[in-house]
């Protein structure tokens, strides 16, 4: 479903990531580990065709990216929640869910059941849905992206460090609501990262590892 | 006794109203220029060329024989959107395209050049004798505004027309960022383009779009000020500094916010105008470091969103 095939990226002229080969099967819940500044965030932003690898090649549901423009993303059903959750901060959250899924000109009864299954998955977004997407706090916000990358990735998601600063009660009820997630769309493919490789063990089948831009 | 209002009151007047025309024309050019640079973060120099060619363009369709001078009102409207329309998408493709990667001082420098260059197109096509075409002032007539017991005899149009499109427009672009679609498409680019992308966003669809709007805008500005004044080289320039002190005090992102700021700077570039002629060309800058000095990300400039 997702594939790095000995992808290398530089940024600024600095090589980030080094041949790294990852696969993600349809279906599968895949983990990426790593420290910090190892090559995760640059991995999933190669996936979402946000950097252009300089060496490699990226796929998407086994057809070559290189030709796939960023945006064309989410149409094929691949939905992103940055590390920095990256919400649209004057939007309420449910105007933040409801905007992906209205750019890739879904029908209004779409919409709602994607909303309604959403909120199914992550109850805490119910009442979250018309506060201001600006003023909630980080792991509220972990949560509000992780809802609005299911709005339009009904094939795979990325979940870019989604336990990095949550409190740990929190940390708890997100990973309910991925084992949830894994139980109600089996169909469903996860790429997550994370730095300590204890936390996904229960969640995941396959880990890869990372190291200074390679996979170890 | 003779206070300073009795001597000066009608002045005072006078240059009120005048303010509140000048700042309706400010406004228009200003709201697209933050649009753009909000949207492509690429400070558009050349945006004062699409005020001063809008004006060019609507003395001159205007001033075509056989025009029915009820038709000199929509005329400035059609100059503006045709000006807007082919520049816009023109030089959006063409040169902007090319430099949304480079450094800052890069983009700068291109804009310039662009700037310059229409310039002097304008010159080539318009000449360097000014030009002018007021027949929409003069259809519209004139007014007598009451103030301070005394009248202002003052044009219907810029007493009404300027301020009532500038409103129109602050109404109906805060309504379309908001309300529609598109608009939050737009709102989510300038707020992250790349977080916009991952959502299925085509940025560049976004600039070309936002692009073109802004340079309808800022040629509607310039075609509504044509009638109001002799149109000269030089025009151009006058209007992307006073548009860049009026974003830069606004802060960035705020529609309501730039109107506000066009009205501050608007009337008080006016006042100067009418009690100190000396300091008209200084008196935006000085509203400008006076408020930078206090809040350096401007009037109406969002603050650090929440992290953590």
């Amino acid at each position: 479903m997702l594939d790095l095939e000995g992808v290398s990226v530089a940024i600024a002229g600095a090589p980030v990531l080094r041949g790294v080969t990852l696969h993600v099967p349809a279906g599968g819940r895949v983990a990426l580990i790593g420290r910090n500044g190892a090559g995760k965030t640059t991995s999933l932003r190669t996936l979402m065709g946000l950097l252009a690898p300089s060496a490699g090649r990226v796929l998407i549901g086994g057809e070559d990216a290189a030709r796939l423009p960023a945006h064309h993303r989410a149409r094929l059903g691949i939905g992103y929640a940055p590390e920095d959750r990256r919400l649209f901060g004057g939007f309420s959250v449910r105007e933040n869910m409801v905007l992906p899924a209205e750019v890739l000109g879904l029908t209004g009864a779409e919409i709602r059941r994607r909303l309604d299954l959403v909120f199914g998955l992550l109850p805490e977004l119910v009442t979250l849905a018309p506060r201001r997407a600006g003023g909630l706090s980080g792991g509220q916000g972990k949560m509000v992206a992780l809802g609005r990358a299911l709005m339009v990735g009904v094939r795979a998601v990325m979940l870019d460090e989604p336990f990095q600063g949550l409190a740990p009660a929190l940390a708890l009820r997100y990973a309910e609501a991925l084992k949830r997630l894994r139980d109600a769309l089996p169909e469903l493919a996860i790429l997550i990262t994370e730095s300590n490789p204890e936390l996904l063990r229960p969640l995941v089948e396959a880990t890869f590892v990372i190291e200074r831009g390679e996979i170890a | 006794m003779i206070t300073w209002f009795d001597e000066n009151g009608l002045l005072l007047g006078l240059a009120l109203l005048d303010g509140l025309a000048y700042a309706a024309l400010v406004f228009m050019v200003s709201v697209g220029l933050n649009l753009v640079f909000g949207v492509l973060r690429v400070l558009n120099v050349a945006h004062g060329s699409f005020y001063a060619i809008g004006a060019y363009a609507a003395a001159s369709l205007g001033g075509m024989a056989g025009l029915p001078v009820w038709a000199s009102l929509p005329v400035l409207l059609l100059a503006a959107v045709l000006v807007g329309l082919v520049l816009g998408p023109v030089i959006e493709r063409i040169l902007l395209r090319r430099i949304y990667a480079e450094e800052p001082v890069i983009q700068l420098l291109v804009t310039f050049a662009l700037f310059m260059i229409l310039e002097d197109a304008q010159k080539l096509v318009w000449g360097v004798q000014p030009v002018s075409n007021d027949v929409a002032v003069r259809w519209l007539g004139t007014v007598d505004v009451p103030f301070a017991g005394d009248v202002i005899p003052f044009t219907k149009y810029q007493l009404f027309l300027l301020p009532g499109v500038a409103l129109a427009t602050l109404v109906g672009l805060a309504w379309f960022l908001r309300r529609t679609l598109t608009g939050r498409v737009i709102v989510a680019v300038t707020v992250d383009r790349e977080a916009a992308t991952a959502m299925g966003i085509d940025a560049k669809k976004v600039f070309l779009l936002t692009f073109t709007a802004g340079a309808v805008l800022a040629a509607l500005g310039g075609a509504l000020a044509s009638p109001t004044t002799s149109l000269v080289p030089g025009i151009g320039a006058q209007t992307i500094v006073l548009s860049f002190a009026v974003i830069a005090t606004a802060g960035l992102g705020q529609i309501e916010g730039a109107a506000l700021t066009a009205l501050l700077i608007g009337l008080g570039r006016s006042v100067a105008v009418y009690f100190a002629p000396e300091l008209e060309v200084v008196v935006p800058y000085i509203i400008m470091v006076a408020v930078l000095l206090v809040r350096p990300q401007g009037l109406f400039g969002a603050a650090e969103a929440r992290r953590v």
